[in-house]
């Protein structure tokens, strides 16, 4: 094939059109700053990249986010949500009242009684402000005059891939940016080693099968590639490949990127696809990995005191103990967003010793890392938010007795906290019903908790657009999302 | 629509049509001209025929509607006076130029034409004066410009210059005042009063506006000034309203406590004693509300500082050159905040002294965290003024470069973990007027020393006054409480889940399988592996001082024992996560289906209990 005909067969019409706008914007924009624009872009390459211009809208009030993702839904009404009332009702059949004729799932559409399964587990208030927390939490109740404990958040969605799209996209269907990606286009990335935003999966205790978890959920959508998440591994290294292949010296191993470099530049002068300055960028990112990581995850120099406060488990790699001490140490390095995404709280049966395994799992961890960031000073410029992706109800899913039971899915309201920067600590906010199904004052929508998120980030989320399909694409998305000023401080 | 509504609608027409009756004036004026110069000059003058036509009624018409405009008021009574005068005389002058012109009396008509351009120049700017207020025209003239016009009146040359003495400095008209001139005037003045709001003077406040006093002497709270600029600056009622420049924390806290005094406006600062971070922003305005001072007094130095996008060049060079992230605060603000602990031991004292020197007065946040700045360098930081936010942590400084810090009056949280600070550095801090946060871990500063300082900021006479007032409605708000005695109900018996005590296996120090378990002295403990159990329970006390440390408290009464090691229907071992509740007991089973048959029919299987474990 000769090369013109290659050239006549790749230019389709988009391509064309593509390309020929690009050049001419280029052509005009050269003319005008062209030493500028030459000298800007090498910077660019060297340097992580900054953030948009005209951002952050307002004074952050945190520069981090620490995201705990609790997928499969933790259940509301045995960790957070106290109903000392349902104890009367065990086993009785839960008002049609209360459901209001509430779209089921599958699970349980077909069972023929909803009987309330009130929590086995005691309840207690804890801290200065009193909080009523589950005996499941003994270690996050020691904090809780930090966190501000939201009772009514609610979503639409029913089912975990949609639920967890939307909370972490802003969209049941897939295909948007998500938060972290976001934050990372909107603010720019403040480390030179480290990628702006970091996923890390930890291992869970439950039963083995858990719901998957999917790249959408740290995905940069249709913002550029380099936005995206980028995860560090359970098992194993964290980044595979850090290591150069033997007969291949560091020295080598950069003559080579470089030699790359310019070819991936020639590609982009060529075709203009923002793909390749995100190739080129994860390149160079990639060599710089080979440093930071190691660096970051040797845990040599923190004292035996730090490695306490997060638990026995934190010395072993992928578990959540030890994603939260590598959050801390991410954050500490300028990283902007971690997400730690810990799986299986899907209680449909077993819910007790289930939800028992998975607390323990995270209880410890929870306050090291709170106490851990407020004692470097971190705390009060680091957003933690914890939650699933929707509730639990409370009638029982399957067979119910006074010491086991299961829940099924309750979009309606759900408990989520956050501690940290910009949030007034000690604080309850929105109150359920006494079955906790549906919410009777304050609520707050997953969109007005992105809001108020990017809001603590310095971010005005109607102005942090990016247009696709022919719409200023945003988080938060086209219908009404308000801050919750009521939990900041 | 009653009368009074008919005027307000057809007053606000009044800028729309004043602009026509101008431009037909000028193009008057404009063919006067070409007539001197030009032959045929009879044409010429009678092309003005049709334009008087035209110019007669609207200069009527904008001169009605300008009165009816008038009307309800809200404008400066003086400077409405002179352009009412000036506009009826345009409006007169204009008719004699129609009838002279009539009359072909072409030397009258151009004295009038004359005469109606030297009134409407002066109409035009009262005019523009009412709306855009006075020195809109002059604000932005350059300097010898201004100069030739004169000091411009302002209400800071009625009451002579702030005094730094505290005898001669006027709480009110040196401190709270200038803060009204610099965000609220504007609206809220002699030349517009919006809402019927006036803040130019102090009877404004208590006159109010639309909805009542603007302020309750003696409580913020209540204060309708305060509320309304203490709501969400994306509130519709937020004011100054956004967009608008908008005053800082400092000085609504400042206009807090002046209410809360009961908003007095005759006090010298000698006579009320303010809290310190309150005296230092009184000051601190006045300073920098006097900027029409001669040039030379330090009112220069307050100059506004250009906004941190309009810096964009100088950070980037800057960003390059240290290795360092430096980010505006917000957008629209002249603040950044400085990330220098990326750069690590790179960032060298000479780096902090060409960011001092470069970005000095903008730094709001300073992350000087593990660099490699020591004592000597942190002098430069007294280039940076207005600092909020500033982590010294993990470095080299000891206690001589705290001195550094003592000018720092707006710095609210300094990190200093980590560094060889001792007590001795702390006594600098307790002067720091608005330092909020202070962080020592794994500094050689004793829990002693930390108390001593606490109480120095918290035992000042006033703060002392607020806790005993607090403590007096706590003790009647316990008066007011009832409490009633139920009885304690005993507790229901709790299952178990389950749940095994430790997480890390006591043999191998290896993450647990929690369904690899054996039960161990009442308690169940899990394992890596089946090796690792029989390892242990080939020799328990090998094993058993590791379990201890691991043994994580269990929640409750999680990891109580079933009553039974064995399936009482199918004789199989039981597994202690399937578990009933059944006389009081736990029992544990194989499976679900043996815990349903046992559920359906307990008497039948009881009598094949093992004994407990």
């Amino acid at each position: 094939m000769t090369p013109w005909i290659e050239f006549a067969q790749r230019m389709t019409r988009r391509a064309f059109f593509k390309s020929t706008g690009l050049a001419a914007g280029r052509i005009a924009l050269a003319t005008l700053m062209l030493p500028e624009l030459l000298r800007g872009a090498d910077k660019l390459q060297a340097r992580a990249h900054p953030g948009l211009p005209g951002l952050p809208h307002f004074k952050p009030r945190a520069r981090h986010l620490i995201y705990l993702f609790m997928n499969g839904a933790p259940s509301q009404i045995d960790l957070w949500d106290y109903k000392p009332r349902l104890q009367e009702l065990y086993d009785t059949e839960l008002p049609d009242s209360v459901r209001q004729g509430q779209r089921l799932t599958t699970m349980t559409s077909g069972q023929k009684r909803f009987p309330v399964a009130p929590s086995i587990f005691k309840f207690a208030r804890h801290g200065k402000s009193g909080i009523w927390v589950s005996e499941l939490l003994p270690y996050t109740a020691q904090v809780v005059d930090e966190l501000a404990v939201i009772k009514t958040v609610h979503t639409e969605a029913i089912n975990h891939d949609p639920a967890a799209t939307y909370l972490l996209t802003g969209s049941q269907i897939p295909g948007r940016p998500s938060l972290g990606a976001w934050i990372s286009y909107g603010l720019g990335s403040e480390s030179e080693n480290l990628p702006a935003f970091v996923v890390m999966t930890p291992r869970w205790s439950s039963k083995r099968d858990a719901q998957a978890l999917y790249q959408r959920l740290w995905g940069s959508g249709f913002l550029p590639a380099r936005y995206q998440g980028v995860p560090l591994r359970a098992v194993g290294d964290p980044v595979l490949f850090l290591n150069n292949p033997g007969g291949v010296d560091a020295a080598a191993r950069r003559t080579m990127l470089d030699g790359l470099a310019r070819l991936n530049q020639m590609a982009y002068e060529r075709s203009g696809d923002p793909e390749i300055q995100t190739r080129i960028a994860q390149y160079e990112m990639a060599f710089r990995l080979q440093t930071s990581i190691p660096e970051l995850t040797d845990l040599e120099n923190e004292p035996r005191s730090v490695l306490d406060l997060y638990g026995p488990e934190v010395t072993v790699p992928g578990t959540f103990a030890a994603s939260c001490l590598l959050a801390r140490r991410l954050v500490e390095r300028g990283v902007r967003v971690v997400q730690i995404l810990h799986r299986e709280w899907d209680t449909h049966e077993n819910l007790p010793r289930d939800l028992s395994l998975q607390c323990r799992d995270i209880d410890r961890a929870c306050r090291g890392l709170i106490l851990d960031l407020k004692q470097r000073g971190l705390l009060e410029e680091t957003l933690v938010v914890w939650g699933g992706e929707f509730g639990r109800t409370v009638y029982c899913q399957g067979e119910l007795t006074r010491t086991n039971y299961g829940r099924d899915h309750h979009p309606r309201c759900f408990t989520m906290w956050m501690a940290g920067g910009g949030v007034r600590g000690g604080l309850v906010y929105g109150e359920t019903d006494d079955f906790s199904y549906n919410i009777v004052r304050d609520p707050v929508h997953i969109r007005d908790l992105n809001a108020t998120i990017l809001y603590c980030m310095g971010i005005d989320h109607r102005r942090l657009t990016y247009r696709f399909q022919g719409l200023d694409q945003r988080l938060t998305g086209t219908e009404e999302a308000r801050v919750i000023h009521g939990i900041l401080s | 629509m009653s009368a009074a509504d008919w005027s307000l609608f057809l007053g606000r027409f009044h800028p729309l049509l004043v602009h026509l009756p101008i431009g037909l004036v000028i193009a008057l004026v404009f063919l006067e001209l070409v007539a001197t110069f030009r032959p045929r000059r009879a044409v010429v003058r009678a092309a003005a025929g049709p334009l008087l036509v035209l110019l007669v009624p609207t200069t009527l018409a904008a001169a009605l509607c300008g009165w009816l405009l008038a009307a309800p008021g809200g404008y400066d009574a003086a400077l409405l006076q002179k352009h009412r005068f000036t506009g009826l005389a345009v409006a007169v002058l204009t008719c004699l130029m129609a009838l002279a012109h009539s009359l072909r009396r072409s030397g009258l008509y151009r004295f009038f034409l004359v005469a109606c351009c030297a009134v409407l120049v002066p109409a035009s700017h009262y005019g523009g004066s009412l709306t855009h207020g006075r020195d809109y025209l002059t604000r932005y003239a350059p300097a010898w410009w201004k100069a030739w016009l004169g000091p411009r009146p302002s209400a800071a040359a009625d009451v002579g210059p702030a005094s730094t003495d505290p005898a001669a400095f006027d709480i009110y008209l040196h401190g709270i005042q200038p803060v009204f001139d610099r965000y609220c005037v504007s609206c809220h003045g002699s030349e517009k009063a919006r809402g019927g709001l006036r803040l130019d003077h102090a009877a404004g406040l208590w006159i109010g506006g639309d909805s009542g006093p603007a302020i309750a002497p003696g409580q913020p709270d209540a204060s309708l000034l305060l509320q309304r600029m203490r709501l969400p600056l994306d509130h519709d009622d937020h004011m100054p309203p956004e967009g608008k420049p908008q005053p800082e924390p400092a000085d609504l806290d400042l206009l807090a406590w002046w209410i809360g005094a009961g908003a007095p406006t005759n006090r010298t600062l000698a006579e009320l004693t303010p809290p310190e971070p309150i005296r230092q922003r009184l000051l601190r305005t006045s300073v920098s509300t006097s900027r029409e001072a001669a040039p030379g007094t330090p009112a220069q130095a307050a100059a506004p500082l250009p906004s941190a996008e309009s810096l964009r060049p100088r950070i980037e060079a800057l960003v390059a050159e240290l290795g360092i992230a430096i980010t505006p605060l917000a957008s629209e603000d002249p603040w950044l905040q400085v990330n220098a602990a990326v750069a690590g031991p790179r960032f060298t004292d000479a780096a902090l002294g060409r960011l001092a020197a470069e970005l000095g007065p903008h730094i709001r946040w300073l992350d000087l965290s593990g660099t490699a700045i020591t004592d000597a360098g942190l002098a430069a930081l007294a280039a940076m003024p207005r600092l909020e936010r500033l982590q010294l942590d993990r470095t080299g400084i000891t206690d001589a470069g705290l001195a550094a810090l003592r000018g720092l009056a707006e710095l609210e949280s300094l990190n200093l973990y980590g560094t060889a600070i001792t007590e001795t550095g702390l006594t600098v801090l307790a002067e720091l007027p608005r330092l909020r946060r202070l962080y020592l871990w794994q500094t050689r500063v004793r829990p002693e020393a930390v108390q001593a300082l606490q109480q120095a900021r918290t035992q000042r006479p006033e703060l002392q006054a607020w806790q005993r007032e607090l403590e007096q409605l706590q003790a009647r708000l316990e008066q007011a409480r009832l409490t009633v005695e139920l009885g304690t109900e005993p507790d229901p018996p709790l299952p178990a889940p389950g749940v095994p005590i430790n997480t890390i296996c006591p043999v191998s120090d290896k993450l647990a399988d929690p369904t690899r378990t054996v039960w161990h002295e009442g308690q169940l403990v899990a394992f890596c592996c089946t090796n690792c159990i029989a390892a242990f329970q080939k020799d328990p006390a090998r094993y058993t001082p590791r379990l201890a440390q691991l043994a994580n408290p269990p929640p409750g009464q999680l990891g109580k024992l079933p009553a039974n090691r064995n399936c009482p229907v199918s004789g199989q071992p039981a597994k202690p996560e399937v578990t009933a509740v059944h006389g009081g007991r736990l029992i544990a089973f194989c499976c679900t289906d043996c815990r349903a048959k046992f559920l359906a029919d307990p008497a039948r299987y009881l009598a094949r209990l093992d004994p407990p474990p």
